[in-house]
């Protein structure tokens, strides 16, 4: 028996972590490979051409881990979320088709989520101890808030380093080593190890910094691949880039959080509000509200990321240009159509123009 | 005297344009790229030389284009600069209370929007090519015309044929049956003009306010059955200017003046004599990862200049 998840940014660590804790073995649970043309390409060719991006990376990716001898895949489920609530029906069904004979675990992401992912490992690990259960799962936490606060750093050294690409290379040793640690404290102490030395790395610091905050559909916001390193590229570009929609945010929220009457994204909704009042499924309320939280906290322009198709973000990037907040978006549609080369382009284009505001406003003349 | 030089490769044509202090036009090429952007820069730069004044001195050099980062590489330009904000500039300084522009050009068109001097917004064609100069160059060959004369049916016109223009492959089936009806030439030609400036609007312009003065720029400025289907639509006149072809190397060149003068730095330009080098452009597939990306690359006398496409940087660092 191998369980086998889809990759989604460095969601495999924690959940090897975890995994490695109840004591798994190597087979018990494969790790899916890092998303590549390969993924897209099979993803791409056993989805229906109207399915979303996310359906077809992790489509791609789920065959991928099958290959390695996956039999239980794990995947979200939900209702009024958005087509998310059906991913696992419609791609059990393509493996099956495929002859893959794997069954599939699902955890529900828009009701009482922390309980049925604790149940899902309980039912996984032939009824473990809870306490066992508990205390592999924040360990499994524990990796993923620390990539998190990583990643954070690495944000903002990539815009104003002065060898271009050292963040980047720093950051894929530390998320290798965070892998890697065996224990809390481990965890603890590379996380601060490898954020000093992102600290450490020479930066320009006369560079004017362009801020940008990053909105849309959470898997093409977290997964590079599917936004084609859109945070590396900008960086390339001198700007640092902030995104509020992390997965240790979303653990802590979702998991804990909600359990206290403390809604994520309640600050976010209440800044939507004038504009949309009512949940329009997906991410497509918190992009309205972050655009507005974007502007509201100085930012000088917000690029929203959208799969092809979602009807959630279309929702959104129709209401955002009506909005009081004067703030530069770029919408950019993820899929399998679109060529780096035009969106870099895009990105260039909207990076001079928000510079060319910046200046203007500082008084300068353009 | 400095000048500026300006060169824009794109996807249909390459200009060069080279500038004085004051913006003044000294020398200028418009040449089809024919798929080939090594050559065809070469050639430009030949023309080029061939026009400037003893005294000019070239104190700067910028790319522009979908052929840019090439081009950059070539000639060692001092800036690459995306066609938006080089078409931008270009058009600001034309038309200084311009508020719209419209550019399209070969094989994109773009919508830029400017207030008070600013870019506030922008946007490009991303999923059709309807209403580009490629498209109707095809429709022109179709119907047997030169495209210099499409404007010239398409003003003769007085009943417009309605033709589908969501897309080119039913705009190209609806013209196709409308010819087939017995429709004139001229009413087909201007009832194409027509759709293809609605499906601008409908793609590249959507949602985005368009306030006069507009600006219409690039290859298909060229076609007088455009410009008046834009006319009608937005009951103004739309204003072209005298180097509509021109305007992203013109902003091109005033945009690495401004950077020179800056930076004061000396230019790196490699001088004229580019086009008497022969560069070797190639291609491969990297093996190193499943994402098989398709590395290009440039060598001079044996020397890789520049390579990209990957999706990680392993092939774009290259020993100087």
């Amino acid at each position: 028996m191998g369980v086998g998840i889809p990759h989604f940014g460095n969601v495999y660590i924690p959940v090897k972590a975890m995994a490695q804790r109840l004591g798994a073995t190597d087979t018990d649970l494969i790790i899916p490979p890092s998303m590549t043309q390969k993924t897209l390409d099979l993803g791409v060719k056993y989805s229906p051409t109207e399915a979303c991006l996310p359906y077809k990376l992790t489509l791609g990716s789920l065959i991928e881990t099958c290959e390695l001898g996956a039999d239980i895949l794990i995947q979200a489920r939900g209702t009024g979320i958005c087509r998310l609530g059906y991913y696992a029906k419609g791609q059990e069904q393509m493996l099956l088709d495929l002859g893959y004979n794997a069954r599939f675990l699902t955890i529900d992401v828009s009701h009482h989520k922390f309980k049925s992912i604790l149940q899902l490992i309980k039912d996984m690990t032939n009824n473990a101890p809870w306490p066992k259960i508990i205390a592999a799962f924040f360990f499994g936490i524990s990796k993923l808030v620390a990539l998190d606060k990583i990643e954070r750093v690495v944000q903002k050294v990539r815009p104003v380093e002065w060898e271009k690409g050292m963040a980047s290379r720093i950051y894929r040793e530390a998320i290798k080593a965070i892998d890697e640690a065996a224990e809390c404290k481990t965890v603890k102490r590379v996380s601060k190890e490898y954020i000093d030395k992102l600290n450490k790395v020479p930066k320009n610091d006369k560079a004017e910094l362009i801020k940008v905050g990053i909105v849309g559909e959470i898997y093409v916001v977290i997964e590079p691949f599917a936004n084609m390193d859109i945070e590396v590229e900008l960086g390339k570009l001198g700007v640092e880039v902030e995104r509020t929609m992390t997965l240790s945010r979303w653990v802590e929220y979702s998991l804990f959080l909600n359990y206290l009457g403390i809604n994520e994204w309640r600050k976010v909704h209440k800044l939507a509000r004038p504009y949309v009042d009512h949940d329009v499924g997906g991410d497509g309320w918190e992009s309205v509200g972050e655009k507005v939280l974007y502007s509201r906290k100085g930012y000088d322009g917000v690029i929203h990321l959208a799969p092809f198709t979602c009807m959630p973000e279309i929702v959104a990037q129709n209401i955002m240009p009506s909005t009081r907040e004067d703030i530069p978006v770029l919408a950019v549609i993820c899929d399998e159509q679109l060529g780096k080369q035009g969106m870099l382009t895009r990105l260039e284009a909207f990076v001079d123009l928000l510079s060319f505001r910046r200046r203007r406003r500082n008084g300068a003349r353009v | 005297m400095k000048t500026y030089l300006g060169i824009d490769v794109g996807s249909v044509t390459t200009k060069l344009a080279l500038l004085d202090e004051s913006n003044e036009i000294l020398a200028s090429t418009y040449l089809q790229t024919q798929g080939n952007p090594v050559d065809m820069i070469k050639q430009g730069l030949e023309e080029v030389k061939k026009q400037i004044p003893l005294e000019a001195e070239i104190c700067g050099v910028a790319t522009t284009g979908s052929g840019r980062a090439l081009a950059g590489v070539m000639v060692s330009a001092d800036l690459v600069k995306n066609e938006i904000t080089a078409h931008a500039v270009a058009a600001m300084h034309c038309v200084p209370e311009v508020q719209t522009v419209f550019e399209i050009g070969g094989q994109d068109s773009k919508i830029i929007i400017i207030r008070d001097g600013v870019v506030i917004d922008f946007g490009m064609n991303s999923v059709c090519a309807a209403g580009t100069g490629s498209f109707l160059e095809h429709q022109a060959e179709r119907l047997n015309i030169k495209i210099e004369d499409f404007g010239e049916y398409a003003l003769r016109s007085k009943n417009p044929a309605r033709i589908a223009g969501r897309c080119t492959v039913f705009a190209e089936s609806d013209m196709i049956h409308k010819q087939q009806m017995g429709y004139p030439i001229d009413d087909i030609i201007y009832g194409l003009s027509q759709a293809l400036v609605r499906n601008y609007l409908n793609n590249v312009a959507l949602g985005k306010e368009i306030r006069p003065k507009l600006v219409f720029q690039g290859g298909v400025a060229f076609n007088k059955g455009i410009i008046k289907a834009i006319n009608e639509t937005f009951h103004t006149e739309v204003y072209v200017p005298p180097h509509n072809e021109l305007m992203g190397a013109i902003g091109a060149a005033m945009l690495v003046r401004e950077e020179m003068k800056n930076d004061g730095h000396r230019t790196k330009f490699k001088g004229f004599g580019v086009s008497q080098i022969e560069f070797q452009v190639s291609s491969f597939i990297c093996k190193a990862c499943p994402n098989l990306c398709e590395i290009s690359q440039i060598s001079a006398n044996g020397k890789v200049l520049a390579r990209w496409g990957g999706r990680c940087d392993m092939w774009e660092r290259v020993e100087k």
